[in-house]
């Protein structure tokens, strides 16, 4: 082997050629779907204790509501589906941030050419597709449990769904930049996830101002859609721009947030601590 | 009395050997051994304090030095003297208060994703990657993180593994490796993105003899043949010693010394002897010091061991005259000072300043 396919074959950026965004959203894919399948544990226990959970509030509802928690039992699955999602979004951002730093492997997505905040998003969303499997199935349990039948368009429930998660993808990122600065901070940080609940079953249509608040719009939107039937294109544009616009908001929000509190860990030095 | 001189034995002469080898290619050259004209890594005045008020501690003060291309830069200093701030100054991953950082030329403030896609790092030892996923897809996800298609460098990949002893490995999740191989993996996947400076922070804990010098031998290969600029830091001054080029102390946040190690091992021709003698008395010592430098005095029951530092032409002067006297010598050892004397001098020398 001459000197310069040595060169080629074990170092040195001669015959390398530059990877981009799709390259890097597939190895993110990827990388995220080989431990999915490779270790379904962690899966199968979150789809477990979702199913507990709901188990728990639909016949403890029903014991203790009767007949009028059965009315609105649709509102419940599809309330109870989007919380699934938003947990997992959330989680998937805040808790993810931490694990990296743990690992040791925070810096080398700091140091990367595309950019640290690009790759926590590409992460958080391929952290949300696998989230839409778990919740997929947690929802189709659900409805065989409850014998409760809804309106699946598979595109309006993708799209509304994303959307609304999306800002919560928002949340994330914030408390996920709170987390690199504050590090021990993120179990109480946690406890967020509990006022999802609070915004997925907010009164959005009535109040509007609650239309502004991440998930609660696009939680009516989706009642409407999976309860009532109401296709994408049914929508009124103003709701769908509405939907963008927040879930938009919140990003760049938490896009902002995270860029100011890694941007003081830096200063502080304690980016990579833990 | 302090002993603070390293034994010779036949196996440091192989490293030394090594080292005097690249000597002529070190320093201010690159790896073909002519000057480059943009250095690798160029640090100016950088400054970096954390704390304010009477708590401030500054931990990198004022550094500034070049590294050139092709070459492996030591970064030594004792705990706490601030060679990681340095680094994760250098990397972005610490803000500096002052002070510039430029990677291959480019200004790692103004552009640093242009700047960093020319980096990759290794700060935490066996722990900096995927242990969850198999060496190769480690080693695919992490040239892409750094900017490379994978694809494009899986001829590289493969060799690596190869050169690394861990090609039966490459599809084992890293967790199920031994702490050695996990410190292979981290390596190899640091040097698999082709970037052309890599930090090493302490690459050799906890390997074994035979993978220390595994990755010794990768490291000079890839900087002789593919022009990798190396800067690592690291408590092992065997590695250093055969490895660096050139070495950066730091104490207290301050460069307190930049040279090839052999400029700071000393002076070519310069030998330290030991010399236990039942005769050396008070007066035969006296009259030894006109003679050389005595630089330590021990008394034994029976006589006393003395260390001598002279030229070659002294030290024979000093065998024909302890013969002359007829002075008996029970002991005769060459004592050279090793990097870590050298290092506890520079940074005592420093604190004391």
């Amino acid at each position: 082997m001459d000197a310069d396919t040595e060169k080629r074959a074990t170092g040195g950026r001669d015959g390398v050629e530059r990877a981009g965004y799709t390259h890097l959203a597939r190895a993110v894919l990827y990388r995220e779907y080989l431990v999915f399948v490779r270790y379904p544990a962690n899966a199968v226990g979150g789809i477990v204790v979702a199913l507990f959970f709901f188990g728990v509030l639909f016949y403890g509802g029903r014991m203790l509501a009767g007949r009028a928690l059965t009315d609105s039992i649709e509102g419940l699955v599809v309330g109870y589906f989007l919380w699934t999602l938003a947990v997992g979004a959330y989680a998937a951002i805040s808790n993810d941030i931490g694990s990296e730093v743990q690992w040791g492997t925070l810096e080398r997505h700091v140091t990367t050419p595309f950019g640290f905040a690009p790759v926590i998003l590409l992460k958080g969303v391929a952290k949300l597709v696998r989230t839409f499997i778990t919740s997929g199935v947690v929802l189709a349990v659900m409805l065989v449990v409850t014998g409760t039948t809804l309106q699946l368009d598979a595109l309006t429930v993708v799209v509304v769904a994303a959307l609304a998660v999306t800002s919560v993808l928002g949340v994330g990122f914030a408390a996920g930049g709170i987390a690199v600065l504050y590090k021990r901070i993120g179990n109480w940080l946690n406890l967020l996830q509990f006022g999802f609940v609070l915004l997925v079953s907010a009164p959005a249509f009535d109040l509007w101002w609650l239309r502004l608040l991440p998930l609660a719009h696009g939680s009516a939107l989706l009642q409407r859609a999976m309860v009532d039937g109401t296709r994408l294109w049914e929508f009124p544009a103003a709701d769908l721009a509405l939907l963008v616009g927040v879930a938009v908001a919140y990003l760049a929000l938490g896009y902002v947030v995270f860029r100011y509190t890694t941007g003081r860990a830096r200063r502080l030095g304690v980016l990579g601590d833990y | 009395m302090t002993t603070r001189g390293r034994e010779v034995d036949v196996g440091d002469r192989a490293s030394e050997g090594a080292r005097q080898e690249r000597n002529g290619a070190a320093g201010p050259r690159g790896a073909d051994g002519t000057a480059t004209a943009t250095p690798a890594v160029a640090v100016d005045g950088l400054y970096k304090q954390f704390g304010s008020g009477a708590d401030a501690v500054t931990a990198v003060d004022g550094v500034s030095f070049a590294v050139d291309r092709g070459s492996v830069v030591g970064l030594l200093g004792p705990n706490g003297a601030g060679k990681t701030t340095l680094i994760k100054s250098i990397l972005g991953t610490v803000r500096p208060d002052a002070g510039s950082v430029r990677i291959m030329g480019i200004d790692a403030r103004e552009a640093p994703r242009e700047a960093y896609a020319h980096v990759d790092a290794m700060l935490e030892g066996a722990r900096n990657d995927y242990w969850r996923l198999t060496v190769r897809e480690n080693l695919r996800y992490f040239a892409t993180i750094s900017g490379v298609d994978p694809a494009s460098v899986a001829d590289r990949h493969e060799r690596l593994l190869e050169r690394l002893n861990i090609a039966d490995k490459a599809d084992e999740p890293v967790r199920n490796l031994s702490r050695g191989m996990k410190g292979k993996v981290s390596l190899a996947s640091v040097l698999g993105g082709g970037a052309d400076v890599v930090f090493l922070d302490e690459p050799t804990l906890g390997l074994d003899v035979e993978s220390a010098r595994t990755f010794q031998a990768e490291i000079r290969r890839l900087a002789a043949e593919t022009g990798l600029t190396v800067l690592l830091s690291s408590h092992d001054m065997g590695v250093v010693e055969t490895v660096c080029d050139r070495v950066i102390v730091v104490s207290d946040g301050r460069i307190v010394a930049d040279d090839t190690v052999d400029t700071l091992l000393g002076p070519d021709g310069s030998h330290t002897v030991r010399l236990t003698s039942p005769a050396f008395d008070r007066e035969r010592v006296a009259a030894l010091r006109d003679r050389v430098a005595v630089t330590e005095v021990e008394r034994l029951n029976r006589g006393a061991r003395i260390e001598v530092t002279t030229d070659t032409d002294g030290l024979y002067a000093l065998m024909a005259h302890l013969r002359e006297h007829d002075v008996p010598l029970s002991r005769v050892r060459t004592v050279e000072r090793g990097l870590s004397d050298v290092l506890v001098d520079l940074t005592t020398d420093a604190g004391e300043g």
